[in-house]
């Protein structure tokens, strides 16, 4: 083997692995932890796609589009749509009328739970079945939907996406059926039905057993409000704001940007992991190459013997830094694909591998090699001559 | 002949601690082009402090240095490595191959060094490996090879570049009489047949022997220079 470079990267074959691997793990940190991040997030706007309600009534206070509790009383639902009058009961209540140009309106709660398969997080959603089906384009393709819960044959039925009757396992480890028992805010369902396409979360269960199981209140997390005509939606969120104050009214179409919005801490992790990767690069070239000089000094004593810039030195050991750091991009992307394909089989994860987050990668991985070497080459390069070829 | 190498009072003091330790108190020579010169003398009388502030690889307390009309001393440290680089090839006495290259690969990467470029004149490399007679043994690594087999690399890596003058540290320092006698055969065959310059630091008469001149270094001081008849009396 003629090139210097080479010759050394394969001189000492289990120190190139481990420093190889080192900078891979630098990689797979920030490739697949942005990808899942991305990927949820971007799986999560595209169910709110299928959503027909142009329409989303929620409390007051932080908008937050996951793991909101029940905070909002459920029977919203029924005031906008059908206005709201005093009551023997409540005599001092404020009349209200019908929200002009609402034709149907859903209570929805939402709550995120552990995966099942011990790996993040999902979401489950608890509707009222008739209601949802008139806002949505929800539609069964096996079995039956859902009750409204308060019956003992209907309160422990869910419905699920086709996703997840494809990727999940039932209680007993078998492909997702109708009839197949799986786990829900720690609780036992039966799978009653099978639907498409992916709206909201892909585990629905009725409102009221989710009410019951979080604590009873009658609430709800928001309430989907379908307007008779779409353009009628600026003039019903205008009303919603005039008659409900103190709520947040927002567009359906919105949701995706207040998506990218609840990215910003995301933004913020990530961040920390693409330094703790480029970290991770710099310390285990630094310390690969450190060492190398070292066992190498003498070699550098009759490279300066012969003649060799310290140009020539520090270039020659940048190479080489570079040359086993692509080599860990390259195994880290591969570990990063494989990592992603077993999270997506094994979990309910989605993993976006971006082309902008690959490329960040790879240049955080040849970056960090190429500065971790910088010290050990410049020591290099300064070596006395005399000394360095004496060296034993 | 033009003068190849010149020292001039050349001081040498190294601080080790807070004693001051003299190598060199003063070493004047001259040597020709094409000239093969032996430098003996007792263990620490300053000879291979002389070898190293020749080839660049030491600065000198005082005194001057010049090779081909380049004074050494009043360079930088890195100009002193270009022109070593440009000039000057060594030989060591335990031959300091590269052990991860083949014998043609310490020749290329010396090429390198000395062109800055990768298309190297291959038939001038095979050509040195074969007047050595390395040609059967161009991809072998130093630890496939014999010690004298070695050191015939590092002579070619040496020449590779046509440097002004090669310095040998003991070159037969390392190696059993046979093996000897085959490296001084070469190292006299280039200087005949190619007007070589060499100078040699030895501390074997016979080796000083083939010189055409031997100098004498004694306490820091070059004590005496002449024909190896005159210096070993007309005995090696």
């Amino acid at each position: 083997m003629d090139s210097l470079i080479a010759a050394n990267i394969s001189q000492r074959p289990l120190r190139t692995a481990i420093s190889i691997v080192g900078v891979a793990l630098g990689v797979i940190l920030v490739t697949l932890f942005a990808g899942l991040a991305r990927g949820m997030m971007r799986d999560a706007a595209r169910r709110q796609s299928s959503v027909d309600a142009e329409v989303r009534f929620l409390p007051g206070g932080n908008v937050s589009l996951a793991g909101n509790p029940l905070m909002l009383p459920a029977k919203y639902a029924d005031a906008i749509l059908h206005g709201v009058q005093p009551t023997t009961e409540d005599p001092d209540l404020e009349p209200k009328p019908p929200i002009s140009g609402v034709s149907d309106t859903s209570p929805v709660g939402e709550y995120v739970q552990g995966s099942v398969a011990g790996i993040g997080f999902e979401m489950v959603d608890g509707l009222d079945y008739a209601s949802f089906i008139k806002t949505t384009r929800l539609s069964l393709v096996q079995g039956r939907g859902l009750g409204d819960g308060r019956t003992p044959d209907t309160a422990y039925e869910a419905i699920v996406d086709r996703y997840y009757a494809a990727s999940g396992k039932d209680l007993e480890g078998r492909p997702v059926r109708i009839g197949s028992k799986i786990t829900v805010l720690g609780h036992e369902f039966t799978v009653a039905g099978i639907y498409e396409p992916s709206v909201l979360a892909r585990v629905k269960i009725p409102l009221y057993t989710m009410q019951q199981l979080l604590g009873g209140a009658e609430n709800c997390t928001f309430v989907m409000v379908k307007c008779e005509q779409p353009e009628l939606a600026d003039k019903v969120i205008e009303d919603l704001r005039r008659y409900y104050p103190g709520n947040h009214v927002i567009a359906t179409n919105e949701i995706p940007a207040l998506y990218s919005q609840g990215l910003a801490p995301v933004e913020i992790f990530l961040n920390v992991v693409i330094g703790l990767g480029l970290v991770i690069s710099v310390l285990v070239i630094l310390l690969a190459m450190y060492t190398t000089i070292i066992e190498r000094t003498r070699e550098i004593g009759i490279l300066k013997s012969l003649g060799a810039s310290k140009r020539f030195i520090i270039m020659t050991i940048e190479k080489e830094a570079a040359l086993i750091s692509a080599m860990g991009v390259v195994l880290g992307f591969a570990g990063a694909l494989i990592g992603k394909l077993w999270l997506e089989a094994n979990t309910r994860l989605m993993v976006d591998l971006e082309p902008r987050w690959l490329v960040l990668a790879a240049l955080i991985g040849v970056l960090g090699g190429v500065v971790g070497a910088v010290y050990p080459a410049i020591r290099a390069a300064n070596l006395d001559p005399v000394e360095a070829i004496s060296y034993d | 002949m033009n003068t190849v190498l010149e020292t001039i009072d050349l001081k040498m003091v190294y601080h080790v601690g807070r004693v001051d330790v003299a190598a060199l108190r003063g070493a004047t020579l001259q040597v020709q082009s094409g000239e093969y010169v032996a430098i003996m003398g007792p263990s620490g009388c300053g000879k291979s402090t002389f070898l190293h502030i020749v080839g660049g690889m030491l600065k000198p307390t005082s005194g001057s240095v010049i090779i081909e009309g380049e004074d050494l001393t009043a360079m930088t440290d890195a100009e002193r490595t270009d022109l070593r680089r440009r000039k000057i090839g060594f030989v060591f006495q335990r031959f300091n191959l590269f052990p991860t290259l083949t014998a043609e690969g310490n020749l290329k990467l010396a090429e390198r060094i000395y062109s800055g470029r990768n298309n190297q004149d291959a038939a001038r490399r095979h050509g040195v490996l074969k007047l050595l007679g390395l040609e059967d043994k161009m991809h072998h690594k130093p630890l496939e090879l014999s010690g004298g087999e070695q050191q015939r690399v590092a002579i070619a890596r040496a020449v590779i570049n046509r440097p002004a003058i090669i310095l040998a540290d003991e070159p037969t320092g390392n190696l059993d009489t046979e093996n000897s006698d085959i490296v001084l055969n070469m190292m006299q065959q280039l200087n005949k047949e190619f007007g070589q310059t060499i100078i040699m630091i030895t501390h074997n008469a016979e080796a000083a022997a083939r010189a055409d001149r031997v100098i004498e270094m004694r306490d820091g001081h070059v004590v005496r220079s002449g024909a190896p008849a005159e210096a070993f009396g007309g005995r090696p």
